[in-house]
């Protein structure tokens, strides 16, 4: 089969390997049909993620046709269509019980190499080091997922592929993220970072209650877009323009309800902390760049909420904990629990409340994705998001 | 006498096992220290199996290479008495053991008797408080030598972080009734400094093929 594999730091490359097989009993192998690329792929294009490794291949968005299963593997068979969420459940451990999925024991075979840098290992994940368990991932024809029994969703409609492909883990993120954010109703909430992950959390905290939500970007066409679905929108790049005066102005001096960080390690900032980040990342004495997450720590009422769906790896500097602490706010985190969100999210898809396919903006080969990665990082031709059709030539 | 704290609706009785186990009288107790050419590995893991089932899983130490690493077989030679072959190839070692202590649900002790290899073992099987499940903890004694060495030059793993791999096999194992695996699936070229990150994240260490039965089940909850 065809597949992206990542060669090194800003290095992919489509190579023909060969087809995933069963491995396990509760193993399926999945022919795709769509793939997208992640805004957490870029952190492994730039090298910010460790424990890479060349020929790796990979995606974690994806769906697609069963094309065989496991001996174990009793829910699905070849020839129903999935999607498959990006997290590798097994549904059996502790925290699989407790509905903490990315949480669990069973399903990193690296489990040691993530106890070593976070005291506990939480589960394997599609294409995403090997840290998180150095799976094979989706970019690609065909795909072997493990624990199948546990996390593709059947799906009974016929819905496009595009309708459905971000149930994959961006629109859950986004959704968990307002979820963690605690929104009661009529709520004002700021949103950083207008991406995906950021569409899908104005619109969740609107599902969820907010009265109003706040985005904030420098990008036209993601601000566009946020207004699009009923946001208002802070241009944090404009002169003059300060993000924290902004939120008080916004909210009559008390500060949102809750902030959401949908941003992560490498944010962008054109203040004196930013070019701070830039150094110390550079020099190696800092793993993170945390803008974003010292303005909404700074920004967020008293007894507010930050939640944090944007990914952080490592050590962050100077977040103003004094002010968390003095504000007595509450903050939540952490990759998706993708298993509780899926067929809840999937209804309001059927049901037309929300058409997720709202936020592509490029349709491309897997041949394309090498010089399409360099444009998702470098934000030109108002990208927004990438989806790949594997098969097309 | 009076009790300083009465409301404590849901303490469960102190752990009373020595040996092997992680508290006395209610002290925490630390792992051995590593001294005399010994180490030691002490490591514990929660299962959400019954303590029963999990202790006749590992008893049937013929099926133990199915989850520990490198360990080729295992023949049950008398009662209580057995005969271990390690390692790949050509590059093995054998060794014989005996069991010491043998508490069905509770608790099982082994040594070394003779062979390439110097070690002793205790596995105990504790209701986790609250029926949560299990509490498997195991303490094992290598001393450094020929068993020592093969592990980490040939197996490319220190004998600690083995015992804890295998630890972890058995959870799986007994919890999915699968071991986790990412061998065999495929990739694109690796380069050289992807073959040295492989031998340093232990992934050149074939993951044992785990069971073709289903996993163990009939815990509390």
């Amino acid at each position: 089969m065809r597949a992206l594999c990542w060669m090194g730091t800003s290095k992919v490359e489509v190579h023909t390997v060969p087809d995933p097989a069963i491995l396990n009993p509760h193993d399926a192998v999945i022919k795709i049909t769509r793939t997208a690329i992640c805004g957490s792929d870029l952190h492994l294009f730039d090298g910010f993620i460790p424990t890479m490794e060349e020929g790796d291949i990979l995606g974690h968005e994806f769906m697609g046709i069963v094309e065989e299963v496991g001996k174990d593997v009793s829910n699905l068979q070849r020839g129903d269509r999935v999607v498959v969420p990006f997290t590798i459940a097994c549904g059996k451990c502790e925290f699989c019980q407790k509905k903490i999925w990315s949480a669990c024991d069973n399903t990193n075979p690296n489990a040691h190499l993530m106890e070593a840098a976070y005291g506990y290992s939480g589960s394997g994940l599609f294409g995403y080091s090997h840290m998180m368990g150095g799976y094979a991932g989706g970019q690609a024809q065909y795909v072997r997922v493990p624990f199948a029994n546990v996390g593709p969703l059947k799906l009974e409609t016929d819905l496009p592929d595009e309708k459905i492909l971000f149930l994959s883990d961006i629109f859950p993120t986004g959704y968990m993220a307002a979820e963690n954010a605690q929104i009661q109703e009529n709520d004002t909430v700021a949103v950083w970072g207008c991406g995906p992950v950021g569409q899908f959390a104005i619109a969740s905290a609107f599902m969820l209650g907010a009265a109003r939500v706040i985005a904030i970007d420098r990008l036209s066409e993601r601000l566009e877009m946020a207004r699009s679905i009923g946001a208002i929108t802070v241009d944090y790049s404009e002169e003059d323009v300060s993000v924290l005066t902004a939120l008080k102005d916004l909210t009559g001096g008390i500060g949102p309800d809750s902030c959401i960080d949908a941003v992560g390690l490498e944010a962008h900032s054109n203040q004196l902390q930013g070019i701070y980040d830039r150094i110390k990342t550079a020099v190696m004495l800092e793993t993170d760049r945390p803008s974003v997450l010292r303005q909404a720590i700074q920004g967020v009422r008293k007894g507010g909420t930050v939640s944090i769906p944007g990914v952080y790896g490592g050590l962050l500097d100077k977040v103003p904990f004094g002010a968390a602490f003095g504000k007595g706010i509450t903050m939540k985190m952490g990759q998706t629990n993708m298993h509780n969100y899926m067929k809840p999210l999937l209804e309001r898809v059927e049901k037309g409340q929300i058409d997720p396919s709202y936020i592509i903006s490029h349709r491309i080969t897997l041949d394309q994705a090498p010089e399409m990665y360099k444009v998702w990082r470098d934000k030109e031709q108002s990208v927004t998001k990438i989806v790949i059709d594997p098969w097309a030539n | 006498m009076s009790e300083p704290l009465r409301e404590k609706p849901n303490a469960q009785p102190l752990p009373t096992l020595a040996e092997g186990g992680v508290t006395v009288e209610g002290r925490y107790l630390p792992p051995p220290e590593d001294k005399d050419g010994k180490i030691w590995a002490r490591t514990s893991v929660l299962i959400k199996a019954d303590r029963l089932a999990l202790y006749e899983m590992w008893r049937d130490i013929e099926r133990a290479p199915l989850w520990q690493e490198q360990i080729a077989e295992v023949i049950v030679t008398a009662h209580g008495r057995s005969h271990w072959v390690m390692g790949s190839g050509d590059k093995t070692i054998e060794w014989d053991s005996e069991i010491l202590a043998d508490e069905p649900g509770r608790r099982i002790a082994w040594r070394s008797v003779g062979g390439e290899s110097d070690n002793a073992g205790e596995v105990i099987f504790e209701d986790a408080p609250g029926g949560r499940g299990t509490i498997v903890t195991v303490l094992q004694e290598f001393r450094m030598g020929k068993l020592a060495n093969l592990w980490e030059t040939l197996v490319g793993r220190k004998p600690k972080q083995a015992v804890i791999e295998n630890l972890r096999h058995f959870k799986a194992l007994a919890e999915t009734g699968e071991i986790p695996r990412t061998q065999g699936q495929p990739h694109g070229p690796r380069g050289v400094t992807a073959g040295m990150k492989e031998s340093m994240y232990g992934e050149k260490i074939a993951t044992p093929p785990g069971l073709t039965r289903t996993a163990i089940t009939g815990g509390k909850r």
